[in-house]
């Protein structure tokens, strides 16, 4: 195979395998960004992976008070699961949960998109009565009676069926810190790609998954093909020096900006060089006839 | 290709029922039938050439210039397109109309956007009574759109109001709002008696206190309100900047029938 070398990094010629879901986009306003990031984190928790959270979710970006519709700090929350079913379940039990108990916060749409998912309209019988809609240049709001005055919410928000989960990055290195320091700086380049997000932990994935496993029951387990302590023992993938893999998986609202976001994410991994203790750059797949999304390291480092 | 536009020759001797001349209803007509269009209101017959001197080809695009109060039922129902009266117009302004942009350089008669569901209408000087009001046939009033008046408007603006908003810069007339289902209207000066008289739902937001309140509104007292941020911003993005704030004195109302309605007083 002619591996391409990037400042002596290996990245190996494969590609990432990725699925096509289902997401949306909402903006999150409140008083203060402390408290507008506050509702975005309580309502993207738990949400690393559909294997067991429902869906997956993280902060899409930031947004300043004059790009938000109610002139206040916002935060663009992106949302993604298997279908739409799924989607309208999780958006409405976790901005029902985790926005709309939020001080001070509103939730507007954050997405044109080709359907519309209820938001408001379906939280909005909470106000049990006493909430009021208003139309606003065509677009309607619920207003919900809460303690701390009004929760504003409009009613729907768009859902995109283009968008695209499992983009991903493995990072492999002689050396953990070396490892999980180009991760995390590839997390932070990914963090400025627009429409998607790096659903894990920090961005960060230690415990790579393959599907299946010798239990029943589990439906997914260890990738131990990319288990350092295991090389002796299986058909492993790691050179005789590697210490530690880390992985970045990414969903994105269209297959451009996963592609960018991983082109952004393989150079900021890169940045280091080999010196730092990184040996190779490669991409997780099944083969290639689970996802209909391939992206070819070799494409998006171009 | 120019505007189509009306001048009005002389002072018309009766009123006219102009609801004939909207983009719409213009569209793929020769000018030769354009004047032969009935527009009169007795039995004596006037046609469009009889009152107006026609001009210009574009109907997307209809211009008035000289009419009078006696000139009514100005795009009328209309379902796209754009009409400017240079002057004033008369009874019935846009009144149904669903689609679209009016707008008046002088004032306008009664029931101007009389149950309107959608479009724009922007009178720059007065509105007679029930403007944004029943319709004559209907039981409710607007039900969508955005209607702005520039200078005053007469009483019952608003009437049995279902959706949508008017914007009121001067003093708006007795029973302001009165019995309406939803909706906005936005107060810019003061109002007469009896505002909000039957009110079930929608809000009436008042730039300044009115000088008498019903006794059967509620008060909430001052309160901050995120969606007077939004329709702040929304109204500046328009070009109909209004300083809002977010603080206001809410009362609830009208207590003698539903109540779920609310006047927002600034604060």
């Amino acid at each position: 195979m002619a591996d391409l070398k990037i400042k002596g990094i290996t990245v190996v010629e494969t590609f990432a395998e990725a699925f096509p879901m289902v997401g949306t986009r909402i903006v999150i306003t409140a008083p203060s960004l402390k408290w507008a990031l506050t509702a975005a984190q309580s309502m993207t928790g738990f949400a690393t992976s559909v294997i067991a959270c429902g869906a997956e979710a993280g902060i899409d970006r930031i947004l300043s008070p004059k790009e938000t519709l109610d002139g206040r700090p916002g935060v663009a929350v992106l949302l993604f699961t298997m279908d739409a079913d799924k989607l309208q379940r999780q958006l409405r039990n976790r901005v029902g949960q985790c926005v709309l108990t939020s001080p001070g916060s509103a939730c507007f749409a954050g997405l044109e998109g080709e359907k519309k998912l209820k938001l408001g309209a379906s939280l909005r019988f909470f106000g049990d009565g006493w909430q009021m809609s208003k139309v606003v240049g065509g677009r309607r709001f619920w207003r919900i009676p809460v303690m701390d005055g009004e929760f504003l919410c409009e009613a729907t928000t768009g859902l995109t069926k283009k968008a695209v989960g499992g983009g991903n990055l493995l990072v492999l290195g002689k050396s953990y810190q070396a490892v999980l320091g180009a991760t995390e700086r590839a997390v932070e380049a990914i963090s400025e790609i627009e429409g998607v997000i790096a659903p894990f932990p920090g961005g960060i994935v230690r415990s790579g998954s393959k599907v299946g496993s010798q239990y029943k029951g589990q439906i997914a387990s260890t990738n131990h093909a990319y288990c350092p302590t295991l090389k002796a023992a299986v058909d492993t993938k790691l050179p005789l020096n590697v210490e530690a893999v880390m992985e970045i998986v990414i969903d994105g609202l269209t297959k451009e900006s996963v592609a960018k976001a991983m082109h952004a994410g393989v150079h900021a991994v890169a940045k280091g060089g080999a010196k730092e203790g990184v040996t190779h750059i490669t991409a997780g797949n099944y083969g290639g006839n689970l996802g209909p999304h391939h992206f070819h390291l070799k494409e998006i480092v171009a | 290709m120019s505007a189509l536009t009306f001048q009005l020759k002389n002072a018309p001797e009766e009123r006219l029922d102009l609801s004939p001349l909207t983009p719409d209803r213009l569209g793929g007509l020769k000018a030769k039938d354009i004047e032969a269009l009935a527009i009169g209101t007795t039995r004596v017959p006037v046609t469009v050439g009889d009152m107006f001197k026609v001009k210009g080809k574009d109907a997307s695009k209809v211009v008035f210039v000289g009419t009078d109060a006696r000139c009514d039922k100005i795009g009328d129902a209309m379902a796209e397109g754009a009409i400017v009266v240079d002057g004033n117009a008369g009874a019935y302004l846009g009144a149904g109309m669903k689609k679209g942009k009016i707008e008046v350089k002088g004032s306008a008669g009664a029931l101007a956007g009389a149950s309107m569901a959608g479009g724009t209408i922007d009178i720059s000087r007065h509105a007679g009574e029930r403007a944004g009001g029943i319709n004559v046939g209907e039981t409710l009033g607007m039900r969508g759109g955005v209607l702005t008046i520039g200078g005053n408007a007469g009483p019952l603006i608003g009437e049995r109001m279902r959706r949508g908003l008017v914007i009121v810069s001067g003093d708006a007339g007795d029973y302001a709002g009165a019995r309406m289902v939803a909706g906005t209207i936005l107060f810019k000066r003061g109002v007469g008696a009896n505002a909000g008289f039957g009110l079930r739902r929608g809000s009436l937001i008042f730039v300044k206190e009115p000088k008498t309140i019903l006794p059967t509104f509620g008060d909430c007292g001052v309160l901050e309100f995120d969606y007077l941020r939004l329709l702040e911003r929304w109204l500046r993005a328009n070009s109909k900047p209004t300083k809002l704030g977010a603080r206001a004195r809410r009362l609830m109302g009208d207590m003698s029938v539903l109540g779920k309605g609310e006047m927002l007083i600034l604060a």
